[in-house]
């Protein structure tokens, strides 16, 4: 092959442009910005302001705390289903496949916004079908949005609702590329279905599994939408903020850019943090 | 019947009977949408169970017209999602293109970049991008701020270029040997042959724009300028509201991009999967 | 049309050299024919040729004009790629003119090419097809026509045939000939198959590791082998090496004995340097030199193993009472029917302990 440095930067510089001025920029000068007190006229640098304020601020660990359960929560229960669908997705027993893969995926289309205005009526109080299917069953009413943990429990039922499907498109896939023929010869080797999947489609599938995870890590640490519509500005009373929604907050009600993007930053590191782990877990054996 | 096919059947019973619940549970939002599109705000918001659509369409279409210029709004997602689809498509495969095609200097360099992007959160870039759209090239509430900063896409690229590396590269270097201009070469050898990659990457960038929210919420806050989705959310949590307006407005935002799902699950199938499996 | 010469090519990947050294001077209108076992360089060269590969050192040149820095385009070659390389969403037609068209042909000159290469092929009627629904055979046509509408001063042909059977390679042969005769053009082919370099070629280069061993027309590389791998290489079934010993010698022969047949000795007439006494060499016969016991230099009695029966010719697999494998060559009719057979050996080459001939 010979180096062409000519042609193939003339195929990469629209592309190199847009990276370098929206994301190259913005990532130095967000770093930038969280050492400046930014509610002066002009900006000043202050190295301890927005960070010394992030580290005592309770609204920050509050958040933190949010956006950090539902990820513990949320992720593992979501992944977990994500893999059972696919499994049984997958199965040749399966009959009326089409309409089964078209429930699972298709709230992958559905927008934030579209769905978060469902998901407010049915949870509604007195008038949502949830709870009028619960008192039905003789159970009692659940105040989704006055009380902490029901609204907690709902963010992460709407985002798992969302987001199942997507990662079990992932998987599937992820199952297809496996040999049929590993099954086949643990079949002959009288390996149960159960202990295949346990053995077989667990270890194989790990590195699709591991990359779902990671990337619903990274969605799930910047969930904004759900709490800002559904819970109303992360309510009741804070108990639905998330670090996005501080971000938010702070940035771009308060215009405190400085705090906003310490708050980012927060986030990255989290996020750097969490790929290093994907890279250790996934690691090629020596 | 033998033993095995009993076992089999055994199986193949208990798998709908799990299935079937999940499937109807997960369809369930979706139909209640559809419910609630078609009953009156009297209706929604009264002690009966109701799953049954109503006739109501219209009439809640004409209350979401009257609290907000719904159809304007769709006119601007339209647009701005169809612009910002070719636009991206273009870019990401140029850049896929080079990546497969081209030895280079920074060549590792390049890649290293655009994968190390993947995973870093939007929120990073999200403040400076917005000072500098709406501050320093005063663009806030046109359609250039909501097309141009999300052109940049690490997926599509590494999704591009695998598809392009995946071609025998003998059809490249006949063309080369013809003298067909590189970019010639591009245009109408490539692309023409990357036709399903190329609508896979379409359709999940097109869906992409259609839904995004959080930055057109930002940069085009204006009632004239804003998206469709961004125009829906100003009205929920509003007293003074129809919920059954909202509900019509949540249809027309989900039904086509549904009725687009099943006619191409394929290639939506394609280029989500694209992701993970290399 | 245009001579092709190579000086001192080299090719590196880094610090890593797979050419070394190459010179190769083609004549106008020659066919000439890379041969040689897979990574032995052949491809890369071909490639270097057409502009496709850089050259880290030395000189190509095509009809006296360097070519090292010239675009392909620009270097009056046309390439017929091994997996033919045809744009699969065009058609035939659009397949031939396309280079011409993008390179802004005039379009009456490109209807004149296109119609001529389609007349010489014989693929006129199959203008209108997209390459799936042509066969094997046609497709190769239709690449070979590709690169006629270029009207190249030079053709270039990598491994064009691997991807068809036996069958159609042996048509595809002739048709290349053929094509040369008509044209008179200067080809460059790239081939792993013996046979088809020995069919087709005005003279054949043979390479191994980056080096080229010899370079001759057809039969004097069959005759007359430069070293050891060149004789293994040309000629099927392979020629069969024995170890030797030098016996004797005076200032013109040799002798040598075959190691464990103590009574087997050839006497071989030397031009060059003559071995010590005691050297250790290696006997060359080809399958088709044996001959009837008693018939020629010197008779060796084998252990028969297998025999195949081709029809008119026979091969007999057998073994020296050294544990040597040999390929013996018979008429049909003349196997014999017992365990054993004794030959005689009718012409033999012999190498040095290094693979070098003997002569």
């Amino acid at each position: 092959m010979r180096y062409q440095n000519a042609t193939a930067y003339r195929f990469l510089t629209p592309y190199l442009l847009i990276f370098a001025i929206f994301w190259v920029w913005p990532i130095i000068s967000s770093f930038m910005i969280s050492f400046q007190a930014t509610r002066t006229v002009p900006w000043r640098f202050a190295p301890t302001f927005n960070w010394g304020r992030l580290i005592g601020d309770p609204a920050f660990f509050n958040a933190l705390k949010n956006t950090l359960l539902i990820l513990v929560i949320q992720v593992p229960v979501m992944i977990s289903l994500a893999i059972v669908m696919a499994v049984l997705l997958n199965s040749p027993l399966l009959k009326v496949r089409g309409l089964y893969r078209f429930a699972f995926f298709a709230p992958v289309v559905v927008g934030e916004v579209a769905y978060s205005a469902v998901f407010r009526l049915m949870f509604n109080l007195d008038f949502g079908i949830i709870n009028k299917l619960l008192a039905s069953v003789g159970l009692a009413k659940i105040d989704w949005f006055s009380n902490v943990t029901p609204a907690m429990a709902l963010i992460m039922i709407a985002v798992t609702w969302r987001w199942a499907g997507y990662n079990a498109i992932i998987l599937l896939a992820g199952l297809q590329s496996i040999p049929e023929d590993v099954y086949e010869a643990a079949t002959l080797d009288r390996v149960s279905k159960v202990k295949q999947f346990f053995y077989i489609t667990l270890p194989l599938l790990k590195p699709v599994i591991v990359f779902c995870a990671v990337l619903s890590i990274i969605g799930t640490m910047q969930l904004f939408t759900e709490p800002f519509l559904i819970t109303e500005r992360g309510g009741p009373g804070g108990g639905t903020e998330t670090l996005g929604l501080l971000l938010y907050r702070q940035g771009f009600r308060s215009l405190n850019f400085g705090y906003a993007s310490a708050v980012a930053y927060t986030m990255a590191g989290l996020a750097i943090a969490i790929t290093l782990v994907q890279l250790w877990l996934t690691r090629e054996p020596k | 019947m033998s033993s095995l096919s009993q076992r089999r059947l055994g199986r193949s019973v208990l798998l709908h009977l799990f299935l079937t619940p999940l499937a109807v549970i997960w369809l369930f939002p979706l139909w209640m949408m559809v419910v609630f599109s078609t009953m009156p705000d009297n209706g929604i918001f009264s002690p009966g169970i109701e799953l049954l659509p109503h006739g109501n369409f219209v009439d809640n279409f004409n209350n979401l017209q009257r609290d907000t210029n719904f159809v304007g709004a769709i006119g601007i997602s339209v647009a701005v999602a169809v612009t910002y689809t070719f636009f991206s498509v273009l870019l990401t495969s140029m850049a896929g293109w080079a990546l497969a095609r081209y030895q280079f200097f920074g060549k590792g360099a390049v890649v290293a970049i655009i994968l190390g992007t993947i995973t870093l959160p939007y929120a990073v870039v999200l403040i400076p991008q917005f000072i500098m759209v709406a501050r320093d090239f005063q663009l806030a509430n046109t359609w250039v701020a909501l097309i141009v900063p999300p052109l940049f896409n690490s997926l599509g690229v590494l999704f591009m270029r695998q598809a392009f590396s995946m071609m025998p590269h003998d059809l490249f270097d006949a063309a080369r040997v013809e003298g067909v201009k590189e970019w010639r070469i591009f245009l109408f050898v490539a692309l023409p042959l990357a036709r399903p990659m190329l609508a896979a990457l379409a359709i999940i960038l097109f869906l992409a724009s259609w839904n995004n929210y959080l930055w057109p919420l930002l940069i085009n806050s204006q009632p004239g300028a804003m998206t469709a989705p961004v125009a829906l959310g100003t009205l929920i949590g509003l007293t003074k509201v129809s919920w059954g307006g909202i509900m019509a407005g949540a249809v027309m935002l989900t039904v086509p991009m549904l009725v687009v799902f099943v006619l191409l699950q394929r290639h939506f199938i394609a280029g989500i999967a694209a992701g993970a499996v290399k | 049309m245009a001579a092709v010469t190579l000086t001192n090519v080299l090719k590196r990947f880094g610090s890593y050299e797979i050419i070394h050294g190459a010179n190769i001077d083609i004549a106008d209108g020659e066919f000439v024919v890379f041969v040689g076992p897979s990574g032995c360089g052949k491809s890369t060269l071909l490639r270097m040729i057409a502009g496709l590969e850089d050259i880290s050192g030395g000189e190509i040149a095509i009809a006296s004009k360097v070519m090292n820095d010239v675009e392909p385009a620009e270097r009056g070659i046309a390439m017929v790629f091994q997996s033919y390389a045809l744009y699969p969403h065009m058609s035939v037609e659009q397949n031939l003119s396309f280079g011409l068209r993008m390179t802004g042909n005039p379009k009456q000159d490109t209807e004149r090419r296109v119609k001529r290469a389609s007349e010489i092929l014989r693929i006129s009627e199959l203008m209108a097809r997209r390459p799936k629904q042509l066969s094997g055979g046609q497709r190769q046509r239709v690449a070979i026509g590709r690169a006629i509408v270029r009207e190249p001063q030079v053709f270039l042909f990598d491994e064009p045939l691997s991807n068809l059977d036996a069958e159609l390679r042996v048509q595809m042969r002739v048709e290349i000939s053929r094509l040369h005769k008509e044209l008179g053009t200067t080809m460059i082919y790239v081939t792993h198959d013996q046979t088809e370099a020995m069919t087709l070629a005005d003279r054949i280069v043979v390479l191994r590791g980056g080096h080229v061993e010899q370079i001759g027309r057809p039969l004097d590389l069959y005759d007359n082998p430069d070293n050891q791998f060149v004789a293994g290489f040309v000629g099927s079934p392979k020629m069969n090496f024995i170890k030797g010993r030098v016996v004797g010698r005076n200032t013109r022969s040799v002798t040598v004995e075959l190691v464990g047949e103590e009574k087997t000795r050839i006497m071989q007439p030397l031009a060059g340097a003559v071995p010590e006494t005691g050297a250790k060499v290696i006997v060359g016969v080809r399958p088709e030199h044996f001959g009837n016991g008693g018939e020629g230099d010197a008779d060796l009695t084998v252990g028969i193993d297998v025999v195949e029966h081709l029809g008119g010719t026979s091969f007999i697999y057998a073994r020296t009472a050294h544990g040597e494998d040999l390929v013996i060559q018979r008429d049909a009719a003349k196997v014999p029917d017992t365990s054993e057979i004794t030959v005689s050996i009718r012409k033999s080459y012999l190498f040095d302990e290094n693979g070098q001939r003997l002569r």
